[in-house]
């Protein structure tokens, strides 16, 4: 009675106990799920959301809220095989360059909402909207097909059987939950989140960590795009879309309070894999595209039921 | 004496701390209807008076149902989808024995339901009202998909002529609706919802019960949202399932422009109406100016920042004087 309780008050182990259970009865009844290989690719999938997530889950955590997650994964897929150069071979260089950029627009983006007192909301979904115009003019509606050798190596490559997304998932995971709860400035980060007024009272800078915050949100993202254009091969405008919606449902569905101050990148990462595997469950019914909007909409919702919800006030 | 004065004293410093910085709103809203005049003197006839309200009465609409959750604390992503569903409603259920009068009690209905619904859960579960709208918004789109999986439907040609012809009816109607949201605030369900967003603890001291206030706000948006979605539905003469997308930001950027705070409590209706004027007059000159889309885009974004960040400078600037 006591583990179960202790599992309750705790989302992120919680989320966690929810995927196995998932998988395990996913695997019993459906031939091919518990495959080694499917699993697997199922990881490799969550890499993405948990990687974009990665930089929602702090920008929550503070009690703002990043809506360009999308539209920066998009225009990372698209910008960097037209800017990576032909003279590197590694091609190491556009890498690097296409996160700046994408670094840069999570940068502008904080500082919007820290300078221009912008709301974080209103920001980052009119730059949403700019950078899609953005890419019209850029891309003009063509897909772009990535040569560089570094990005195909990242989706493609599995050192040791280990698809590289996942490998490069495990790394990112491990700098955030250090970042957050063993560094100094992850503690500035959940006490503006917890109380704005008080945290500037004992001195933490607002539009510094606004800055900060919004950039690594944009640099995650920009890696989100990335291992997406890795794995696709491709870069087409859309691409970026269906991780906005993911990147916040798989942090909520960790149990991270959506008004900031609550939470642990440690209940996104479960959060992730949970949304992947949903998706996938949904694919085995054949249903029409309609009926699968409304079991993905109700399972989030079933799902939220379980960890997400607040506490009473 | 003093006794009978101060309430009549009080009502008039708390209406007058509703209307700050509403007059700059006010402002800019006049100078770019005289923008849109000098461009384009058609608007003045009648006709051109009935189609510039009607590209205006969906958005006003659904920036009322936003604004009337954000005054209450909430905030609804649902706005898109239920617009498409309301509008695919209109076009499914009006060719039955019921007409017309049941198509438009259905998609009313509808609204409500889904309204009270969200509301519901959002109340008693406890959930985030950004993230149950969210996944509302996929079973609300799915909903649609299966009624009406392609545009098409039917709807009469006297309505569309009634709703989005060359008569000012769309106006009038929204008057209509502003008139009874005035009447409705004067209840004490209305003046409970904004009670509920100000300060909930506040309002279910003075009792007010916030968790019915809430349920009625989302069920009130719905309804509110789905109509324009029968208006779109009029105004294009059939139903289509993706046709409300572009209206959950434009609603949010509407609400917003027009000074409704994301906290609750904070804003009028006046203000989030000004608000999607403004939007709407943008939109427009912008299209009849030979904008290409994609300037459009660039152009939104950027006036969407600016008209929300000028006055928070401006207001700083004055604070450091």
């Amino acid at each position: 009675m006591n583990a179960v309780k202790t599992i309750f008050r705790n989302p992120p182990l919680l989320t966690f106990v929810l995927v196995a259970l998932v998988w395990l009865v996913a695997s019993l009844t459906l031939r091919g799920f518990g495959a080694y290989g499917h699993l697997r690719y199922l990881l490799e999938l969550a890499a993405v959301i948990g990687i974009a997530a990665a930089g929602q889950t702090l920008v929550i955590l503070m009690g703002g809220i990043d809506l360009s997650v999308g539209a920066v994964i998009t225009v990372t897929a698209i910008l960097l095989p037209l800017i990576s150069p032909a003279w590197d071979p590694t091609g190491l260089v556009g890498i690097a360059s296409a996160l700046a950029i994408a670094t840069g627009i999570g940068f502008l983006n904080g500082a919007g909402a820290a300078y221009l007192r912008v709301p974080p909301i209103i920001m980052t979904l009119a730059m949403a909207t700019f950078l899609q115009g953005l890419l019209v003019i850029v891309a003009g509606g063509s897909a772009v097909t990535v040569s560089n050798p570094a990005v195909i190596l990242l989706g493609q490559s599995r050192p040791l059987g280990i698809p590289s997304g996942v490998l490069l998932w495990l790394a990112v995971s491990a700098v955030v939950l250090v970042l957050i709860h063993r560094m100094p400035i992850g503690a500035r980060f959940l006490a503006i989140g917890a109380n704005p007024l008080a945290a500037r009272l004992s001195g933490v800078s607002l539009p510094r960590n606004t800055l900060i915050l919004y950039a690594l949100s944009g640099f995650f993202a920009g890696l989100a795009g990335i291992l997406v254009l890795g794995m696709n091969r491709q870069g087409y405008v859309g691409i970026g879309d269906p991780y906005l919606l993911t990147s916040i449902a798989a942090v909520v569905l960790g149990g991270t309070s959506i008004l900031g101050g609550r939470g642990t990148y440690a209940g996104t990462i479960p959060g992730a894999i949970l949304l992947v595997t949903t998706t996938a469950l949904i694919t085995v019914v054949n249903a029409s595209p309609g009926w699968r909007s409304i079991m993905f909409g109700t399972l989030i919702l079933a799902l939220l039921l379980i960890s997400g919800r607040e506490a009473r006030r | 004496m003093s006794s009978v004065s101060s309430p009549t004293w009080l009502y008039g410093a708390i209406q007058r701390r509703r209307n700050r910085g509403l007059g700059g709103l006010y402002l800019v809203v006049a100078a770019f209807l005289v923008l849109y005049v000098v461009l384009f003197p058609g608007i003045l006839s009648v006709g051109g008076f009935s189609k510039f309200t009607q590209n205006w009465f969906p958005l006003a609409l659904v920036t009322m149902a936003q604004a009337l959750l954000m005054l209450n604390g909430g905030i609804t992503l649902a706005i898109g989808p239920l617009v498409s569903l309301g509008a695919v409603i209109a076009a499914t259920t009006m060719e039955s024995v019921f007409g017309v009068p049941g198509g438009i009690v259905a998609v009313a209905f509808t609204g409500l339901a889904i309204g009270a619904v969200i509301g519901a859960i959002v109340a008693h579960l406890r959930l985030p009202a950004i993230i149950v709208t969210l996944a509302g918004s996929f079973i609300i789109t799915g909903v649609a998909l299966i009624l009406l999986p392609r545009p098409g439907g039917f709807i009469p040609d006297w309505l569309s002529n009634t709703l989005a012809g060359h008569t000012p009816v769309a106006f009038l109607l929204l008057v209509v609706v502003l008139l009874l949201w005035k009447a409705f605030l004067a209840t004490p369900l209305g003046l409970g919802i904004y009670a509920a967003g100000d300060n909930p603890v506040g309002a279910f001291r003075s009792g007010v019960r916030v968790e019915r206030a809430k349920i009625a706000a989302f069920a009130l948006s719905g309804l509110l949202t789905a109509l324009a979605g029968l208006f779109v539905a009029a105004q294009t003469g059939s139903g289509d399932p993706v046709i409300g997308a572009p209206f959950t930001l434009n609603s949010i950027a509407a609400a917003v422009l027009g000074g409704v705070g994301f906290l609750g409590g904070k804003g009028t209706m006046r203000g989030a109406i000004c608000g999607s004027l403004l939007l709407s007059v943008m939109i427009n000159v912008m299209f009849f100016l030979g904008f290409p889309p994609v300037a459009q885009y660039l152009a939104q974004g950027l006036i969407i920042v600016g008209a929300v960040a000028v006055p928070e400078l401006l207001k700083s600037w004055r604070a450091r004087r």
